[in-house]
């Protein structure tokens, strides 16, 4: 039997703005959209405001309407990322395996780590101390036998708790708790599941297994599994992904393509110049779109070797047109490269197109290097 | 009408002529045979409209006629027979009744006027101006085959590389087939010839010829549409590529001086492990060549697997390090029949000779091979 740990911080969001801002303590605090032009959903919310009936996806419109006092605040985005680096951090020096789940989510091996660590749930309340002590984040610890009984126990040790479910009592810990417990039972999937019967786990797991394979498919075994007390041991490899990205947040939201567009392609241009600058190749490129409520989105696709920026930029741009779908303006758009192979590339007997451009590219990142990467640049076509 | 035909010797005829029966076609009217009984004679065609074949048998029959059949199931069923006497009956109504010893089968036709029309050659319907004429023995046309027909481009962006050039000159004949990356250039001096044109060849009649060619001449007619290629039982009728063939002869660098001699087999072996550990979308292997040491490495940097390898070889030049896609290398070595070969190398981006040792006599082969850039 394994001992993972799922840590989760408590209402990430609204601990780092209270941290930033200590008036917003005990106050019901909102993350997300501007309640006034009516736009966007709750990223995150505070304990205080989810007395309201507030959580988080909820549009800002119902949420203002549930709760009109509440404080909404559009978010420091920036910080959120450093203070979940600085929380890895601190998880680093113990955990000997772990696996970033989110931002504010961590899954850790601590398999065999007893002898060093001595009781698991006092360690887990020393980290938790450790985190509140540097950081003044709370968060809230699972300790199971693997990583669907350690998210569902860090749910319920919520706020700033610690459960742990001795190996071999998942099915009893599980039964009295509501299916939407489930890591993975959504709406769609509630609704149908109070339609049949089943209120609690436990009424699942009494049920064979046949009986959700025909009711819900494939999906029906997987939460069958899961109320059994089953999931999966091991966490994801780490990935020590090799990635070349560049991101650019809008100072205001933009809404005219053309100019999404134009950044793309400049963003483009400068992972371009870094992938050639290494001696690399890409397959992989991605794209990453968020608008102004926050809704985020990447896109990515998968093409022969390259370095050629008007491939990249044409995937790209490809990729951001599928994506860009709703009527909404633009806060960030990035280009993220992955899956590199080393630089190579089949010399041609007989000159073509492709190979020319190939060599004036390869004559664009020496002018770049040596004066700038605005230095030369690219008119659209038919302009000279 | 009604005739007899021994079943092993119509199988054999079928054999020959079914390679060019398409196996995927919009056109399905093409896979078919379209069999001809003409004052004694059966004779069966068979076309993917670019390559045509054509052979015939002797047989009995009272009267002539024409059909055609589906191919796949008839060659099927005649290869199934075992040695017997067919006995084949076109009745009307579009039925085809086989009759052996023991059993009957019936096979619909249909009208041989739905069949395109096959070019006859040297004939009426190609273009007999320019027509020039030559006998070429196959087992040279073989052995040109085995030299070039691997390097022809199987990429449709430049079709004209999409065959192999015959070349006639004053020395002899000139074979050149080179998909842009590689090239092999075959000179047989031992034809001679009073032809001064060029033609391109299509691929799939070079894959046809290859498989029916025996060591009898072979002769070959020459419009500036079409080929044929006339062997003791069998004739193909090919049209040309009409398009101008890449001016090999200015890639074919002059200066390089650096000269590695290697074994052939050494080299091939060392490569094929390699191959083992180069990335799969670049198949890169690095050639570094110092004094008389060859090193030969790859690495897969995706699943962190890498290689190498020395061999022993001779140089003259400077050190030098040079990438190629292992699988061009793979394909010279294999095609190239000669214990010893001779790298003509002189720089890390330019062409490089692969030459055998000693040429056979009349025969003067030349590979080219393109390396890959390792660095940017």
């Amino acid at each position: 039997m394994r001992t993972i740990f799922h840590l989760d911080l408590d209402t990430f969001f609204v601990s780092v703005e209270r941290i930033i801002d200590p008036s917003l303590n005990g106050k019901p605090v909102i993350v997300g959209g501007d309640p006034k032009e009516g736009r966007g959903v709750v990223a995150a919310c505070s304990y205080e405001a989810r007395e309201y009936g507030l959580h988080s996806a909820m549009p800002i419109k119902q949420a203002y309407r549930l709760c009109p006092n509440g404080l909404y605040i559009h978010g420091h985005h920036d910080e959120y990322g450093r203070y979940s680096k600085a929380v890895k951090s601190i998880l680093e020096k113990y955990a000997p395996m772990m696996e970033q789940a989110s931002i504010d989510e961590f899954y850790m091996d601590f398999t065999g780590t007893k002898h060093i660590y001595g009781s698991m749930y006092d360690f887990a309340k020393s980290l938790q101390k450790e985190i509140w002590d540097q950081l003044q984040l709370p968060c809230s610890i699972g300790i199971g036998g693997h990583k669907t009984i350690a998210k569902i126990c860090s749910d319920y040790a919520k706020p700033n708790g610690v459960t742990f479910v001795m190996p071999g009592m998942e099915k009893e810990f599980l039964a009295p708790l509501p299916v939407e417990t489930i890591p993975g039972v959504g709406k769609v999937t509630l609704e149908q599941m109070h339609n049949k019967g089943f209120y609690k786990i436990g009424d699942i797991a009494a049920m064979p297994q046949d009986y959700f394979a025909v009711a819900f498919g494939k999906y029906g075994i997987d939460i069958w599994e899961k109320a059994n007390g089953k999931g999966k041991q091991y966490l994801n490899p780490p990935q020590e992904r090799k990635s070349i990205s560049k991101e650019r947040t809008f100072s205001k939201d933009i809404v005219n393509q053309k100019v999404i567009e134009a950044k793309l392609f400049e963003l483009t241009g400068k992972v371009c110049q870094i992938l050639r600058d290494r001696n690399w190749q890409t397959t992989t490129i991605s794209i990453k779109l968020r608008y102004s409520d926050f809704i985020t989105l990447t896109r990515a696709k998968t093409i022969p070797a390259t370095d050629d920026d008007k491939e990249v930029f044409e995937t790209a741009l490809n990729l951001f047109r599928k994506a860009y779908t709703r009527r909404v303006g633009i806060r960030l758009i990035g280009v993220h490269l992955t899956n590199f192979s080393e630089f190579s590339e089949q010399e041609a007997l007989f000159e073509d197109e492709k190979l020319t451009r190939k060599k004036m590219f390869r004559a664009v990142n020496k002018i770049r290097d040596k004066f700038g990467y605005s230095s030369i640049g690219f008119l659209p076509e038919g302009k000279s | 009408m009604e005739f007899k035909v021994n079943s092993k010797e119509f199988e054999r005829l079928l054999t020959k002529i079914i390679p060019a029966v398409p196996s995927r076609t919009p056109m399905q009217i093409l896979e078919n045979f379209l069999i001809e009984i003409k004052d004694g004679q059966l004779t069966v065609f068979a076309t993917d409209l670019e390559i045509s074949l054509k052979s015939s048998l002797n047989i009995v029959a009272d009267s002539n006629a024409s059909f055609v059949v589906p191919a796949k199931l008839l060659y099927d069923v005649v290869r199934s027979l075992g040695e017997t006497t067919l006995n084949i009956k076109v009745e009307e109504k579009g039925k085809l009744q086989l009759t052996t010893d023991s059993g009957e089968y019936s096979l619909s036709y249909l009208d041989s006027s739905d069949f395109p029309e096959i070019p006859s050659f040297p004939g009426d319907t190609v273009d007999q101006e320019d027509l020039k004429e030559i006998s070429i023995n196959g087992e040279e046309l073989n052995t040109a085959f085995l030299y070039t027909s691997f390097a022809m481009s199987k990429e449709e962006m430049r079709p004209a590389m999409m065959g192999t050039l015959f070349e006639f000159i004053e020395e002899g004949l000139r074979f050149v087939a080179t998909d842009g990356h590689r090239l092999v250039n075959m000179l047989n001096t031992n034809i001679k010839h009073e032809i001064t044109e060029q033609y391109i060849i299509p691929e799939r009649a070079i894959s046809v010829l290859h498989k029916v060619l025996d060591e009898k001449d072979v002769k070959i007619y020459l419009s500036k549409s079409h080929v044929s290629f006339v062997l003791s039982d069998i004739e193909l009728i090919t049209r040309l590529i009409g398009q101008r063939y890449p001016d090999y002869k200015t890639v074919i660098p002059m200066e390089n001086e650096f000269l590695l001699h290697v074994k052939t087999k050494d080299l091939h072996n060392a490569v094929k492990r390699m191959m083992l550990f180069s990335t799969s979308n670049t198949r890169r292997v690095k050639f570094s060549i110092d004094g008389d040491n060859l090193e030969i490495s790859a690495e897969d940097l995706d699943i962190g697997a890498s290689g190498k390898e020395s061999i022993h070889c001779t140089y003259e030049g400077d050190p030098l390090t040079i990438g190629f896609n292992s699988a061009y290398v793979n394909d010279i070595l294999s095609h190239i029949r000669a214990e010893e070969i001779i790298l003509k190398l002189h720089s890390p981006t330019k062409a490089v000779i692969v030459e055998p040792k000693d040429n056979k006599d009349n025969l003067d082969l030349m590979m080219l091979l393109m390396p890959v850039r390792l660095n940017n």
